[in-house]
C-alpha cells in the first residue's frame, strides 16, 4: 500500500477532531488544575489559623517553612477569615519603611486586595471585608444623620481567603519593632 | 484449471465461509480500535502535554526571563491567567501581586547548568534602584537549607554593598568572606530574587529600562 492509498484510508474524521479535543482537554485540565491540587497554599495555611484573628508566625526557619519558597526575609501575621456570618474588619499601621505589604489573598492564590507601605510616612489600612457586594450591613452612619469622623474602610467582597500582614526582618535589632507592628494589627468578625 | 477452480469452491464449507467473514470483521474491529487508540493518545498527549508545558515551565506570554530568571508576570493578580494561576497553585506558594513586588527564581547559573550545592556561585549584580529587594537560597523543593550560621538570605538592608552600588553573594558549602550564602549538602539549588517594586512597575517598562537581575558564575564544582 502506498502513501496515496493509506491517506486515501486514513480516519480524517478522527484526525480532524484530534486537535479539537485536545484543545478542550487542554483548557480543561488548566482551568480544573488549581482546584485539583490539594496542597495549594490556602489549605496548607488554613488548618493553622484561627478563625478571624490575627496571628503572627514565628521566624521562618528551616523544617518549619509553612510554605514552599516562603523566604525568610520577612516576617508575617496572618488571619483566616469567613464572612459567612458577617462582615471581618481588618486593620493595621504599615511603618514607615519599606517592604511592608497588607494583601487579602482568596483561596485559590489571587491578592484581592493589596497595599504596601511607603517611606516616607505611616501608611494605616482599614478594610472591610463582606460576603458580596449585595450584602446588607446595616444602615451606615450617614444614613442616621450621624456624621463619620473618619475615612470609612474600603469594603472588599470576598468569602474566604486570608490576610497576609508581611513585614521585613531586619535583623535582631529590629525584632521588637516588626513584631509590635504585626501584634498591632486586628483582624475580627463584626458583631452586631 | 478450471476443474481446479470448481474443486476448490465445492471445498468452502459453512465453517470456512464463517471464519472468514470472522476474520475480515475481526481486522475491521482492530482497525477501528487502532484508529480510536491513536486518536486518543493523540488527544491526550496533546492536551494534557501542552497544558503541563504551559504551566509548569511558561512561555512568553506568562513569563519573562532575563537569563536564568524566570518571573511569571502576573502572580498574585486578580486578572492572572490560568497558566500563571494554575503554576502557583500547584507550587503552592503565596504570591504577593507583581503590582507590588517581582519574584524571579533560577533553578540553572547564567550559562544554563542546573544549580546544585556540589558547586560554588558568585551571584553578581547592582542593586535594583532604592526599592527593598531580597535573594534567597533554597533547594529545589522550596526549602530552606539548614546550617550553623543560620543565613539563608540577603536582602538589600542586609548586604554589604561594594563602593559601586554592586554586589556579589557567594553561594558556597564552605565559608567565604563577604556575603555568603551556605549550600551544605542541599542537592539542587534554587535561587529566588524579589524586588519592591512600588508606583513604578517594572513590568510595564520598555525592555531597556528594565532592571538587569544578577549574573549567577558557576566558580568551582568537586
Amino acid at each position: 500500500m502506498n502513501i496515496r492509498d493509506k491517506l486515501k484510508n486514513a480516519n480524517w474524521q478522527l484526525i480532524v477532531a484530534a486537535p479539537v479535543a485536545a484543545g478542550i482537554l487542554h483548557i480543561c485540565a488548566t482551568m480544573a488544575a488549581p482546584y485539583l491540587t490539594a496542597a495549594s497554599a490556602y489549605s496548607r495555611l488554613a488548618p493553622a489559623l484561627p478563625l478571624n484573628k490575627m496571628q503572627i508566625l514565628g521566624p521562618i526557619t528551616p523544617g518549619a517553612e509553612p510554605l514552599p519558597f516562603l523566604s525568610p526575609d520577612a516576617r508575617y501575621a496572618m488571619c483566616r477569615f469567613d464572612t459567612a456570618r458577617g462582615p471581618v474588619d481588618v486593620s493595621a499601621i504599615l511603618p514607615a519603611d519599606q517592604g511592608w505589604t497588607l494583601t487579602v489573598v482568596s483561596p485559590q492564590g489571587d491578592n484581592i486586595y493589596a497595599t504596601a507601605s511607603a517611606p516616607a510616612r505611616p501608611t494605616p489600612v482599614a478594610v472591610v471585608l463582606v460576603p458580596s457586594e449585595e450584602h446588607f450591613l446595616g444602615v451606615t452612619p450617614e444614613a442616621r444623620g450621624i456624621a463619620r469622623e473618619q475615612q470609612p474602610p474600603a469594603a472588599i467582597a470576598a468569602a474566604r481567603g486570608i490576610v497576609v500582614l508581611r513585614g521585613p526582618d531586619k535583623g535582631l535589632s529590629y525584632q521588637r519593632q516588626v513584631e509590635t507592628a504585626l501584634k498591632a494589627a486586628r483582624c475580627s468578625a463584626r458583631t452586631f | 484449471m478450471e476443474h481446479r477452480l470448481v474443486l476448490s469452491h465445492s471445498a468452502l464449507t459453512p465453517i470456512h465461509v464463517g471464519l472468514h467473514r470472522l476474520q475480515k470483521r475481526i481486522s475491521i474491529v482492530i482497525g477501528v480500535l487502532g484508529d480510536w487508540a491513536a486518536f486518543i493518545g493523540a488527544v491526550l498527549i496533546l492536551g494534557l502535554g501542552t497544558s503541563w508545558y504551559m504551566i509548569d515551565v511558561g512561555t512568553p506570554l506568562t513569563t519573562q526571563r532575563q537569563g536564568p530568571w524566570i518571573g511569571w508576570t502576573s502572580a498574585g493578580r486578580a486578572d492572572a491567567d490560568p497558566y500563571t494561576r494554575a503554576h502557583f497553585a500547584r507550587l503552592g506558594t503565596l504570591q504577593l501581586t507583581t503590582e507590588l513586588a517581582l519574584s524571579y527564581v533560577a533553578y540553572t547559573d547564567s550559562n544554563g547548568n542546573r544549580l546544585h550545592s556540589s558547586c560554588d556561585y558568585m551571584v553578581e549584580g547592582r542593586e535594583p534602584g532604592t526599592n527593598w529587594w531580597s535573594l534567597t537560597v533554597f533547594n529545589d523543593r522550596g526549602e530552606l537549607i539548614a546550617n550553623p550560621a543560620q543565613r539563608y538570605d540577603f536582602t538589600s538592608q542586609s548586604i554589604a554593598l561594594r563602593p559601586d552600588g554592586t554586589f556579589a553573594v557567594a553561594l558556597a558549602r564552605e565559608a567565604s568572606p563577604g556575603n555568603w550564602l551556605p549550600t551544605s549538602g542541599a542537592g539542587r539549588l534554587a535561587l529566588v530574587f524579589t524586588t519592591f517594586d512600588v508606583g513604578a512597575p517594572t513590568l510595564s517598562k520598555p525592555s531597556e529600562e528594565r532592571k538587569a537581575l544578577p549574573v549567577i558564575r558557576r566558580v568551582q564544582c568537586r
